[in-house]
C-alpha cells in the first residue's frame, strides 16, 4: 500500500512535466534550430543551433516601436488601476464597508464580459462618437485597466484586511498628519506587497494580451508576434520564448517579495489574485 | 433603484452610533453621503465596461439587413448555433478534464514531501502556465504537434501519423489539448489550498473511528472539496469559453469557435449586411458568461460561508 501510494505520484507528475516540457522545448528547438524537422535525426540534432532568428527580430524596428508601444500602455494601466482602486479599496474600507459586496461584485464583472466581447461592444460604441479616442495607442489603458481590474481589487482588498486600518488612521491623524500624508507615509508603504502583486500582475496581462489590441489594430508586442510568425518564424517563436521566460521572472520576483514580507500573515492569501 | 435601498440601510449602520464616534469622526461624512467616494469608481466601470456591453444588447436586438428577426434570434441558428454548441461543448470538455487532470496533480504534488523545492516550483510554474495563452502558447504547440512538430515527428517514428489520423492542431482534438496547457495549471491553483484546507486530524479521526480510506474520501473528504471542484469547473469553463488569442493563432483565423467567429463581422464585413450578427453573438457569450459567473459566486460565497 505504501509503496503503490508513493509510486503514482510520481509517475503522473514525471507525465505533466513532459505534457508541459515537451511544447516549450519543442519551440526553442524550431526557433533556435536551422534545421527542418523533416531531415532531423540522430546524427544532426545537435548541428546548426543559433540565435540569429531571434536577432533578427530583436534588431527589427518595428519590434522596437511594438515594444516601446506595449510598454507605454502597460505603464499607463499600472497608473491608472492604482490610482482609481487604491482609493476605492480604502474608501470601501474605511468610510462604506457596507458597499464591499457590491464594489467586489462589479470587480469581477471583467470576468462576465469576455474581451472579444468588450472589443466588439467597445467598437459599436465609441467608433461612432469619438472616433479619435479609439485612434490612440493608448485607448487601450481603460480597456486593460478593467482587465485587471478583479485581481487588483482582491490583491488589494487582502492587503487591506490584513492591517488594522482604523487604528494606523486614527493615529496617524491624531499626531497631525494631513489625509495626503496618511495615505503616503502611512498606508502606501503598507500596502506596498499588494501594489507590487498587482502592477506585476497587471503588466503579464498587458504584454500578453491580443484580443483587443488585434481587433482596435493596435501595433502591440503580441500583435507584432502573431505578425512576425509569418515573415520571420524562428525569430517570433524566440521571442515567444524570451517573453516567457521573462514572465516567469517576474512571477517568481513576485512570490520572493510576498515570502519576504512574512509579517503580513495574510501575505500568502494574495496567491489568490491569480485566481479570480 | 438598489442604490437607495443600500442607502436606507445605511442610515442604520451600528458602527455610527453616536457613543461609539471617535472625536475625529465627527467631522466625517454623514452616512448617506459615505457612497460619494465610489463615484470615480463606478464612473470608470460605466464608461468602459457597462456602457459598451449594453449598447451591444441594444444593437443585438435589431434585424439584420434582408431579415425581419432581431440579429439576437439568428444568433442561435443555422451555423451560428453550431458554432455555440461546439464551443460549448469543447469548453465542457476541457473544463471537466482540467478538473479531473489538475486535482490529480494537486493531490500528487502534494504527497511528495522532499525535495522540499519541489512544491513551490510547481506552483510557481502553475502560476505562469495558467496565465499563459495567446501567441506564445499556440507558437508552442505548432512547433510541438503542428504538422511539421518536433512530437509529431516522433510519434510519426513509432509509426503513428497523425495526419492521417485526423488530427489537427487546429481541430477540436488540438484545441482541446493547447486549452488543457492552462486549464490544469488553473485547476492545481485552485485544488493546492482546497486540499491543505483538509486537516490530518480529520482523516486521522476518521480513521481512529474505523473508516477505510476510501470511506473517509466518500464521505469526509469528497463532500469537503465539492465546492472547490464545482468552483473551479465553473471558472475553468468560463476560461475556455472566453479564450480567443490561443485559437485565433492555431487556426490562422479559421476556428469555428464562437469568439473567432465574431472577428469575422467586426472587420468591416459591411457586404453581407450581417454587422449585428457580431454584436448577437457576443451578446449570447455574455449571457452564457452571466450564467457561469453567477454559479461561481454562489459557490464561493456557499464555501466562505461554511469556512467561518
Amino acid at each position: 500500500m505504501k509503496f503503490v501510494g508513493k509510486i503514482w505520484p510520481r509517475l503522473y507528475i514525471a507525465i505533466a512535466i513532459v505534457f508541459f516540457a515537451a511544447p516549450l522545448l519543442s519551440m526553442a528547438r524550431f526557433a533556435f534550430q536551422r534545421i527542418p524537422v523533416i531531415s532531423l535525426g540522430k546524427d544532426n540534432l545537435f548541428k546548426r543551433w543559433t540565435i540569429d532568428g531571434l536577432l533578427t527580430t530583436l534588431r527589427d524596428p518595428e519590434f522596437a516601436h511594438s515594444l516601446s508601444v506595449s510598454l507605454k500602455v502597460a505603464f499607463f494601466t499600472v497608473l491608472v488601476l492604482l490610482f482609481l482602486m487604491v482609493p476605492t479599496t480604502l474608501w470601501v474600507h474605511l468610510s462604506a464597508p457596507r458597499w464591499r459586496g457590491v464594489v467586489e461584485t462589479v470587480t469581477i464583472l471583467p470576468y462576465v464580459v469576455p474581451p472579444i466581447a468588450l472589443v466588439v461592444g467597445v467598437s459599436g460604441t465609441y467608433r461612432s462618437i469619438a472616433p479619435w479616442f479609439l485612434a490612440s495607442n493608448y485607448s487601450l489603458v481603460p480597456f486593460y485597466a478593467i482587465l485587471a481590474m478583479p485581481f487588483t481589487f482582491r490583491s488589494l482588498d487582502v492587503g487591506i484586511k490584513a492591517l488594522d486600518l482604523r487604528t494606523l488612521v486614527d493615529a496617524a491623524k491624531s499626531l497631525g498628519a494631513s489625509s495626503g500624508r496618511v495615505m503616503w507615509n502611512v498606508l502606501l508603504p503598507n500596502l506596498r506587497t499588494s501594489l507590487i502583486n498587482a502592477a506585476f500582475l497587471t503588466i503579464t496581462v498587458v504584454l500578453g494580451e491580443f484580443t483587443i489590441a488585434s481587433l482596435l489594430l493596435k501595433r502591440t508586442l503580441p500583435m507584432y508576434m502573431a505578425q512576425a510568425q509569418g515573415s520571420e518564424p524562428q525569430g517570433a517563436l524566440g521571442l515567444g520564448l524570451l517573453i516567457l521566460v521573462l514572465t516567469t521572472i517576474l512571477f517568481t520576483l513576485v512570490s520572493i517579495i510576498r515570502k519576504k514580507d512574512s509579517t503580513n500573515i495574510n501575505a500568502k492569501n494574495i496567491n489568490s489574485g491569480m485566481v479570480p | 433603484m438598489a442604490r437607495t435601498g443600500i442607502l436606507s440601510l445605511g442610515q442604520s449602520d451600528p458602527k455610527g452610533g453616536s457613543h461609539t464616534r471617535t472625536p475625529l469622526q465627527r467631522f466625517q461624512l454623514p452616512v448617506k453621503f459615505k457612497p460619494i467616494g465610489l463615484v470615480p469608481f463606478f464612473g470608470f466601470v460605466g464608461l468602459f465596461l457597462v456602457w459598451p456591453a449594453i449598447s451591444l444588447f441594444r444593437l443585438a436586438i435589431q434585424p439584420t439587413k434582408n431579415s425581419d428577426i432581431s440579429a439576437m434570434r439568428e444568433a442561435i441558428t443555422g451555423d451560428y448555433l453550431d458554432s455555440f454548441i461546439y464551443t460549448i461543448k469543447l469548453s465542457l470538455l476541457t473544463a471537466l478534464l482540467g478538473v479531473l487532470l489538475g486535482s490529480l496533480l494537486a493531490a500528487s504534488v502534494l504527497r511528495i514531501e522532499r525535495p522540499k523545492w519541489f512544491r513551490n516550483f510547481m506552483t510557481s510554474f502553475a502560476g505562469v502556465a495558467a496565465n499563459l495563452g495567446g501567441i506564445p502558447l499556440a507558437f508552442a504547440f505548432i512547433a510541438a504537434l503542428g504538422t511539421q512538430g518536433l512530437i509529431t515527428k516522433m510519434i510519426d517514428y513509432f509509426g503513428v501519423n497523425l495526419s492521417d489520423a485526423g488530427f489537427r492542431i487546429s481541430n477540436f482534438a488540438g484545441i482541446t489539448i493547447v486549452y488543457l496547457y492552462f486549464q490544469i495549471p488553473l485547476m492545481f491553483l485552485i485544488m493546492v489550498p482546497a486540499f491543505n484546507g483538509l486537516r490530518a486530524s480529520w482523516s486521522e479521526s476518521a480513521a481512529s473511528l474505523g473508516a477505510a480510506p476510501w470511506q473517509y474520501w466518500r464521505y469526509v473528504g469528497l463532500p469537503l472539496l465539492t465546492p472547490a471542484l464545482l468552483g473551479g469547473f465553473l471558472l475553468l469553463f468560463s476560461n475556455a469559453f472566453s479564450a480567443y488569442a490561443t485559437a485565433y493563432a492555431l487556426s490562422s483565423g479559421g476556428a469555428r469557435l464562437v469568439p473567432v467567429q465574431i472577428r469575422f463581422f467586426l472587420q468591416g464585413n459591411t457586404i453581407t449586411g450581417k454587422d449585428n450578427l457580431g454584436y448577437a453573438l457576443a451578446a449570447w457569450m455574455i449571457i452564457i458568461m452571466l450564467i457561469t459567473m453567477t454559479g461561481y459566486l454562489f459557490v464561493r460565497r456557499r464555501a466562505e460561508k461554511w469556512q467561518q
